[in-house]
């Protein structure tokens, strides 16, 4: 295991983003991934560990005009109880509650399932439903600045993203779904929540009139990180839902993917899981 | 005036809590995981990485240099002993290695980070040589051989055969033949291996240890240390569950030993959970062959089986199970004509011990979902075709166990009535032609095992000591161990219910082999039975002693008194003859006359041996169940949901209401782990989920509502005529689960566990084979 | 070795000050610096809840945090949860429904329970199970400690 020089807990995006941008640093959260990997040896610290927990700004779920700003230190337990979340995104506290257990949902944060790109990230799938931005934060010359980045390319591999060595993921932004938005997260295990997903979809849109528009679908641990389906969105769009679109979508979301076969599921089963799941939403949604 | 004591209610059948709870609801309870001794060193062991190869080299020198370390052990500078059932297994490991649990070196030191880093350092050459993972593949002319002196990779076999299955097979109306693949599976204790080793200036060895049987693990260390048996104090400390797991000396704890010696110093090794799931034995896998035959009217008239169990790079008690296979293939069905032939077959794989329910559960398995299926095609109800078949109280085994109180008829019938079982199984299959994603089904599954010991050696004995103090208190001193399962709270209410003191005046004393009675071990669910009927019979002698002082005292004679409430009464009035406590001290401090209340009992279960064709009556008892499951599945997911199981289990008699509960439930969710969700999958030789996250145990959320009938029919020969009931649960639940999903699904499944993708392949097979 | 971090907390009431290397663990720092060894660590990978202690209100697996994040908050351990007159009803609710067996859980299993009922003191069964579903224990298989749980909830 590599050693920690240096250990530093700032209290504000700006101190952190000034010790980030010194370099070589490892940021750490709520430790539910972090501590796990580098006890394995799967991952060595840098030689400044950044404990970010005490930058209370980062916490909690704020609405600002049209947009939802999830702080990146939101703990999976506040999804579950904020009343933001409740009434605008209410699909990120289905998949709260098919997340870990009580003690790691309570530990574990949005910013922290984000970072870790994990292909299984389980608060990912619906965020890319959602279409989260990441809102990136770097302090590169003297002053401390922001940018955003499209969740759907913020992921470059497992365990990878675009997210810079002196950046700070600060939350993410998501615009109020509009009137008639509806969606549902599926996560299949036999426990109801401590699993890693064999297979995962978010998929949501505006249904008027039983036909659905502006449609997203997300899938996770099918691919090396959690991806949208354009296929099973075209699918959809502008399609009234009934039984025919709902087997079509189906069925194309699950050609449409090509999952490895581990110890958890083979290849055909996350296909099938995938089926399974786009309609038991869309039957849900119809 | 006199003092009138009122006859109290029984103890027997209460739910006593137990007397180490307390301690351990607060944090207190010091576990051996948790131990601290004066200038204990930390030691961790080198593992090797390779499944099958040769050692060429094992260079410590530069693991030596890291500050901190203090001792190295390795296969060149330490003893030569082995250990193991066949003694094969030498602890570290010199010229092969022959599984991927294989220990090269150990390694003591100051702090565990020290220890990190030498084990880094250790540098180990090999060459490889070919693997072997399948035992019949194993058994081949060409397969690798694993131990040079074990040729054609075989380690024990069992045979057994009674009437003429060839002649019987003949003169069946039907007959069904199967093949059955039983996984490995794995203990999980919660508190990870852990031993601590510590040298006196004597030389004698006092081993800090996890095991369930201390006395017969001397006598398998020592051959391993180079010390008598007689040198080794083992001392128990309470441990994180056993479950069987720790009925055999294990590498790891002579290498704690060796390092103790070396560094002259306590040192105490552990498992990391990883570790845990790679290198402590698991439950033996089988892969059974078994026709059956019978008349059309439903009698059973043969049973042919062959079992290949993967025996692992070496043998512990594993290999040993179909031992107890046997019993339940032969017997409590009646099986007039019977062969079994088993073979364990060295591979390169881990090896398996023993693991609650030793055989049965594989045993069980496979008869129970094999007699629901023939009793479908015979066109029998499953009810009925098992009732038919049922062996009767007085009835024999064909291996000669005496059913004396068999239930098992009674067992049957009871759990099918209580669950509506005839009804909901045909609506279940009348639903399944039906359009629906959701199907539910109920299962029924029995099994036997012993319980009243089981004499695998040749005493299968517990001494108890009890002396009585100045204040009425018992310490009762017995061989028995306490492993969480409860004997403590058992043997207290036995002790309290026959002297007539409080349970908190009870003090029991089974932690230390300087100072305990021989026993044979916690298994074979015959702790409260054997170690019961010793502490009871012990008390029952003390009971005496202290009545005739009292009736030489009072002038009552002796049959005229009993113990009561803290006192002598007079049987019949219940008036105190005298306070307890006042007697015991009048009786230590009589002068001459003086005498101290200090009885002993060594309690023999009236059992035999096997001959060396397996006939013989092992057990003092049987016990018998029948568990009926209900589930849901999805049928597109594959998910499977417990609704309820209920369990119908002939116990002789319930002592202890809320440990014999806790130990059904537990063992229930052991047993339905078994069925649905634990696989340690090994590959190649190598453990593919060593942890928590792949390997699922049944969490809280799973449970079904259980619901248990106890027909207490009172065994003669058992404590207030209790029998031994710990195995069953884990026993049964696996096939009873199998059973229910053919109702749900009409899918059988001979490869537990019956996990959603499997479910899903077997229903949706045809769209595998398009899209692949 | 990794830096040392020297941070202030609350345990059980007591202050207390430690220098931790900056890669431990809060449940080592428990265990192996302030001798509170309640608290079991039976994976080490947040699977089990053995390690389960109440920080600021909220029940974490003490495996998967570092001690250094401890620093300035208040952290209750299973030695906390006594009190002078006696066992919480938490514990007493165990010991009397023998929902302990090896107990190895159950320190783990009465910190959890003990921050379910705080957070729902009325759960149904379904929540209990679901409240209780990251905490492992291989012997009691759960029901009992399930009927512990919903005894204290109801009284
Ligand atoms: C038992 C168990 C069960 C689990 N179950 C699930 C599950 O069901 N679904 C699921 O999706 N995950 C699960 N996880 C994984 C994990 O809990 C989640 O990914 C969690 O959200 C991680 O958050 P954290 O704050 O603990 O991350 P940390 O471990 O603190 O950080 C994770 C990574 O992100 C980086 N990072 C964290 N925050 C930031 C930031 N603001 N800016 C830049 N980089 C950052 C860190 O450097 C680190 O590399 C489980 C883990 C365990 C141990
Ligand atoms: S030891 Fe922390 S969760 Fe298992
Ligand atoms: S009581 Fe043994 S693990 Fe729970």
């Amino acid at each position: 295991m590599s050693t920690i020089e240096n250990y530093l807990a700032p209290s504000s995006i700006d101190d952190a983003a000034a010790a980030l941008a010194a370099g070589s640093a490892t940021i750490v959260a709520g430790g539910t991934d972090l501590m796990l990997q580098a006890g394995s040896g799967q991952k060595e610290y840098a030689p400044t560990l950044i404990n970010i927990q005490k930058i209370t700004e980062m916490r909690g779920v704020s609405l600002d005009g049209d947009t939802i700003r999830i702080g990146a230190l939101t703990t999976i337990t506040d999804l579950l109880t904020d009343e933001i979340i409740a009434e605008h995104l209410p699909v990120m506290a289905t998949m709260a509650d098919k997340f870990a257990s009580d003690q790691i949902r309570n530990a574990g944060t949005v910013g922290g399932n984000i970072c870790n790109a994990s292909p299984a990230g389980d608060g990912i799938v619906p965020l890319l439903m959602y279409k989260a931005e990441a809102v990136l934060a770097s302090k590169p010359n003297g002053s401390t600045e922001t940018r955003k980045v499209p969740l759907d390319e913020f992921f470059t591999g497992p365990g990878k993203s675009v997210i810079q060595e002196n950046e700070l993921l600060i939350g993410v932004d998501i615009a109020v779904p509009p009137a008639g938005f509806v969606g549902g997260f599926g996560k299949f295990g036999p426990r109801p929540a401590l699993e890693i997903a064999m297979a995962a979809v978010g998929l949501g849109g505006v249904v008027k009139d039983g036909v659905i528009s502006d449609v997203r679908v997300a899938f996770g641990a099918v691919a090396p990180t959690p991806i949208r389906s354009a296929e099973t969105e075209a699918a959809l769009e502008g399609k009234k839902l009934d039984e025919t679109t709902i087997s079509a979508a189906g069925e194309i979301a699950s050609s449409s993917i090509s999952p490895i076969t581990d110890i958890r599921a083979s290849d055909w089963y996350r296909r099938h899981l995938i089926r399974v799941m786009t309609e038991e939403i869309l039957n849900d949604v119809s | 005036m006199d003092q009138i004591v009122e006859k109290p209610d029984t103890l027997i059948g209460k739910p006593i809590p137990k007397p180490d709870a307390p301690d351990k609801v607060v944090g207190k309870t010091t576990y051996i995981n948790d131990m601290v001794l004066p200038r204990m060193l930390i030691a961790k062991i080198k593992r090797t990485d390779r499944v099958h190869a040769k050692i060429l080299s094992v260079d410590i020198s530069a693991a030596e240099k890291v500050p901190g370390i203090v001792a190295i052990a390795t296969a060149e500078n330490s003893p030569k002993g082995l250990i193991g059932v066949l003694k094969d297994n030498p602890p570290l490991k010199g010229d092969k290695v022959r599984c991927i649990r294989d220990e090269i070196a150990g390694v003591a030191g100051e702090t565990e980070e020290a220890v990190d880093e030498a084990l880094k350092l250790i540098k180990v050459e090999y060459e490889d040589l070919p693997g072997v993972f399948d035992p019949e593949e194993a058994l081949k002319d060409d397969a690798p051989l694993i131990h040079d002196d074990k040729p054609g990779n075989l380690s024990l076999t069992f045979d057994f055969e009674h009437g003429d299955i060839s002649k019987a097979e003949k003169d069946s109306d039907i007959v069904l033949e199967e093949k059955y693949e039983l996984h490995y599976v794995t203990h999980t204790c919660m508190g990870p291996g852990c031993v601590i080793a510590d040298f006196d200036t004597h030389g004698k060895l006092t081993i800090y240890t996890q095991t369930q049987y201390p006395y017969n693990y001397k006598m398998d260390l020592a051959p391993a240390l180079d010390i008598s048996a007689g040198d080794i104090r083992v001392i128990q400390p309470p441990v994180g569950g056993a479950f069987g797991s720790k009925l055999d000396v294990y590498p790891f704890e002579p290498i704690a030993v060796y390092l103790a010696k070396k560094a002259r110093r306590p040192v105490k090794l552990f498992f990391s959970r990883e570790e845990e799931f790679i290198a402590s034995p698991t439950r033996q896998p089988a892969r059974v062959y078994i026709k059956q035959g019978a008349k059309k009217d439903g009698t059973i008239t043969f049973r042919d089986v062959n079992v290949y169990l993967n025996n692992g790079g070496y043998t512990s008690w594993g290999a040993t199970i179909p031992a107890v296979m046997m019993r339940t293939m032969t017997g409590h069905f009646r099986i007039p004509n019977v062969e079994f032939h088993s073979k364990a077959v060295y591979t390169n794989n881990p090896f398996a011990g023993s693991f609650r329910g030793y055989g049965n559960v594989q045993a069980t398995y496979v008869t129970a979902t094999l007699m629901d299926k023939m009793a479908e095609e015979l066109g029998m109800d499953p009810i009925e075709f098992r009732l038919k078949n049922a062996q009767k109280p007085g009835e024999r085994t064909p291996q000669n166990s005496l059913l004396k109180t068999a239930a098992l008829a009674d067992c049957i019938k009871i759990g099918a009535e209580k669950t509506n079982f005839l009804e909901k199984h045909a609506a279940n299959v009348a639903a399944r032609e039906k359009p629906g994603r959701i199907r539910q089904g109920i299962g029924i599954a029995t099994s036997i095992h012993n319980a009243g010991g089981a004499k695998i050696h040749k005493s299968d004995g517990c001494g108890t000591i009890l002396t009585m103090d100045d204040y009425g208190r018992a310490t009762v001193i017995t061989g028995a161990s306490e492993i969480g399962q409860g004997i403590d709270a058992v043997i207290t209410q036995l002790v309290s219910e026959e002297l007539g003191i409080p349970t908190s005046d009870v003090i029991i004393a089974n932690n230390d082999s300087a100072i305990g009675p021989w026993d044979v071990g916690v298994h074979a669910s015959r702790t409260t039975f054997i170690a019961g009927n010793a502490a009871r019979n012990a008390a029952v002698k003390a009971k005496q002693q202290i009545l005739a002082a009292a009736a030489r005292q009072s002038n009552v004679s002796i049959d005229k008194l009993d113990l009561r409430g803290g006192h002598v009464v007079q049987k019949d009035n219940g008036v105190s003859v005298t306070k307890l406590d006042r007697l015991l001290r009048q009786m230590h401090f009589a002068g001459d006359d003086a005498e101290l209340v200090m009885v002993s009992e060594y309690y023999e279960p009236p059992s035999e041996l096997e001959d060396k064709n397996h006939v013989g009556d092992i057990s003092a008892a049987y016990s018998h169940g029948a568990y009926i499951t209900e589930l849901e599945i999805d049928t597109l997911t594959g998910g499977v949901k417990l609704h309820k199981m209920t369990c119908v289990q002939d116990v002789g008699k319930v002592i202890n209401k809320l440990g014999i509960e806790g130990q059904m439930e537990g063992g229930i969710a052991q047993g339905i782990g078994y069925g649905l969700s634990e696989e340690l999958i090994i590959e190649e030789g190598i453990v593919k989920n060593p942890n928590f996250r792949d390997y699922k145990v049944v969490t809280a959320p799973e449970m079904p509502e259980i619901e248990c009938h106890f027909i207490e029919d009172d065994e003669e020969t058992g404590p207030f005529g209790a029998k031994g009931i710990s195995e069953l649960p884990c026993i049964i639940p696996g096939a009873s689960i199998a059973n229910a999903v053919y109702n749900a699904i009409g899918v059988r499944f001979d490869n537990p566990p019956i996990t959603p993708e499997k479910i899903v392949r077997a229903l949706h097979g045809d769209k595998i084979e398009a899209a692949e | 070795m990794s830096a040392k971090v020297d941070i202030t907390f609350t345990v059980n009431g007591a202050v207390k000050q430690v220098s931790v290397p900056a890669n431990m663990s809060a449940l080592d720092m428990l265990r192996d610096q302030l001798d509170l060894k309640g608290a079991k660590e039976a994976c080490g990978e947040g699977e089990c809840g053995a390690c389960t202690i109440i920080i600021d209100d909220t029940s974490v697996c003490s495996c998967l945090m570092y001690a250094a994040d401890c620093d300035g908050r208040t952290i209750e351990t299973i030695e906390g949860v006594q009190t002078e007159d006696g066992l919480d009803p938490i514990q007493q609710a165990f010991v009397e429904h023998g929902a302990v067996q090896c107990g190895y859980c159950t320190p783990g299993m009465v910190m959890q329970a003990k921050h379910m009922l705080n957070k729902n003191p009325n759960p149904t069964e379904g929540e209990i199970q679901r409240g209780l579903e990251g905490n492992v224990c291989r012997c009691t298989g759960y029901r009992k400690i399930i009927d512990a749980v919903a005894e204290v909830a109801r009284s």
